[in-house]
């Protein structure tokens, strides 16, 4: 561990029952990066980062955040983590300046109704104040969950699949903010089964499948490390070396989705 | 920036606020709990001359307190967790029992609210009047029989994930509170009666009844506050125990 890692995991295994679905995982985010789990459904994505969040115990490995040890310091490695869960809903009888308040409150946030309105204005959604949740659009559900995400102002910031299920112009978008959100200074760690998203937004990428990492580099890192595989070489279509196609070399199979 | 963990007073208030204007925006649930409790004080008025006034008035509470612990919380509980609600909390840097924590002082409130409608409604309607003695204990009898209740509520919550099975089964266990206890008072059978009367629905009409007439509390109040802080202890350990926040 070195002391530009904000997130150190080290020998993650987590079991549901007998069913290991996260194996021996190690891994680190940098500070300041993009880093991304791409990995297909069942993977063992949404599992890892709930062993992060502490939203499950381990089996066996450490989780670091920011120098606090999740199993021993849990509120302060909470503390420095701003989560987007993969399904997640506020509370439907609140409205979104209320859902807002509310998350300002519970992570200490001293932010008074006009800040809060104002972060909203940010987003563009300054006239959903007074709406609930459930009355906005996929897309701009995914703008109040990744503010509250980032309500107070995080060191790492877990995004679970954020883009799965949304439109393309949306997906872009997204794809600014959470470049936005590291141009500030924080870590982002997001899961992904998008080769194209892993390419685009990730600084760094681990390969998941059946809860174990494959490789780990950067997205080009990857390709040009595999470029000349025999197995790369015989998946790969018109010439081009594409992350997917070592993926399915590493993988022995086509991204499930 | 922010690394430090929130005030536990902040968080607890801003929780109890979030929770309170979730439980005000579901007003129309709330006043639901409180219909069978109204229609006991209607339909019995005459018992308070045959029977007593502290007699309807306990029975009265006690529906209440059923619906509040298993219509009001159970529901809102699975409901909750199953759309993921308390996960998104839970990653937040609060603990858990914060959470919790608030959502029952909100059914506290609801208690006392309840009890003191059923007090209005008896006072004017069915003329009964009690000493402020006998107000104080009845509160804190109705705190201690909702404690059971909520306490069973948690139990089906515990047992049961998916929120539609959990609102047919509170629904089903009321529907056997009102045969069962309510009135099975009636029903002429000794062995029969002393079994309501130590089943969770007598225990706590027992005390309701027994604290609206504190001059009058004897040996068999006392043992029904002891069974029914029992029976509230047992559900809560094993409610808690098998809770799981959430529900995949
Ligand atoms: N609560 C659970 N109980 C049992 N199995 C689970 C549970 N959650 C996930 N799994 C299983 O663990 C594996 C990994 O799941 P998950 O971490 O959700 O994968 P991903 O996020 O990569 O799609 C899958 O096979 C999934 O079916
Ligand atoms: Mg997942």
């Amino acid at each position: 561990m070195t002391a530009d890692n904000i997130l150190t995991v080290d020998g993650l295994s987590v079991s549901y029952g007998k069913f290991n679905a996260v194996q021996n995982v190690s891994f680190s985010v940098r500070k300041g990066e993009i880093f991304g789990l791409l990995g297909p459904n069942g993977a063992g994505k949404t599992s890892t980062l709930s062993a992060v969040e502490g939203l499950l115990k381990p089996q066996a490995g450490t989780i670091v955040v920011d120098g606090n040890d999740a199993a021993s310091k849990p509120l302060h490695a909470r503390a420095s983590l701003g989560v987007q869960l993969q399904s997640t809903s506020f509370q439907n009888e609140l409205f979104v300046i209320e859902v807002l308040q509310l998350y300002a409150g519970i992570y200490g946030v001293p932010a008074s109704k006009n800040d809060l309105m104002a972060t909203l204005r940010e987003i563009n959604l300054e006239d959903s104040a007074m709406k609930k949740f459930g009355e906005l659009s996929g897309g701009q559900q995914q703008r109040v969950s990744l503010v509250i995400a980032t309500i107070h102002n995080p060191r790492l910031v877990l995004l679970d699949e954020p883009t799965t299920g949304l439109d393309p112009q949306s997906r872009r978008q997204l794809w600014e903010r959470i470049e936005a959100i590291r141009e500030r200074g924080h870590a982002v760690l997001l899961t992904t089964h998008s080769m194209e998203e892993a390419e685009s937004v990730c600084d760094r990428i681990a390969i998941i499948d059946h809860g174990r990492v494959i490789a780990i580099d950067t997205p080009q890192g990857m390709i040009d490390k595999h470029k000349s595989d025999p197995e790369v070489i015989a998946v790969s279509r018109r010439g081009r070396i594409t992350l997917e196609d070592v993926f399915i070399a590493l993988t022995g199979k086509a991204i499930r989705s | 920036m922010e690394t430090s963990i929130p005030k536990i007073s902040t968080v607890l208030k801003t929780l109890l606020r979030a929770d309170f204007t979730t439980q005000w925006r579901n007003r129309r649930a709330v006043i639901l709990t409180l219909i069978v409790p109204v229609i006991i004080l209607a339909l019995w008025k005459p018992l308070v001359r045959e029977i007593s006034g502290p007699f309807v008035l306990s029975n009265s509470i006690t529906l209440g307190l059923i619906a509040t612990g298993l219509m009001g919380y159970s529901n809102a509980i699975a409901r909750d967790r199953d759309k993921g609600i308390f996960q998104r909390l839970r990653v937040a840097p609060i603990s858990s029992w914060s959470i919790m924590t608030s959502r029952l002082l909100v059914q506290m409130a609801m208690i006392l609210m309840i009890t003191t409608a059923v007090f209005v409604v008896g006072n004017s309607y069915d003329q009964v009047t009690l000493t402020p003695a006998g107000y104080a204990v009845t509160y804190l009898s109705a705190l201690v029989g909702g404690a059971l209740y909520l306490g069973l509520g948690q139990m089906i919550v515990g047992r049961i994930q998916n929120p539609e099975t959990v609102n047919s089964t509170v629904r089903l266990v009321y529907f056997l509170f009102v045969m069962g206890g309510m009135l099975g008072q009636f029903y002429h059978n000794a062995e029969f009666q002393n079994a309501v009367k130590w089943s969770p629905y007598g225990t706590v009409r027992t005390i309701l009844a027994s604290g609206m007439e504190p001059a009058k509390w004897n040996n068999d109040s006392s043992m029904a506050l002891l069974v029914t802080l029992g029976y509230a202890l047992v559900c809560a350990v094993l409610g808690i125990k098998w809770f799981k926040w959430n529900t995949k």
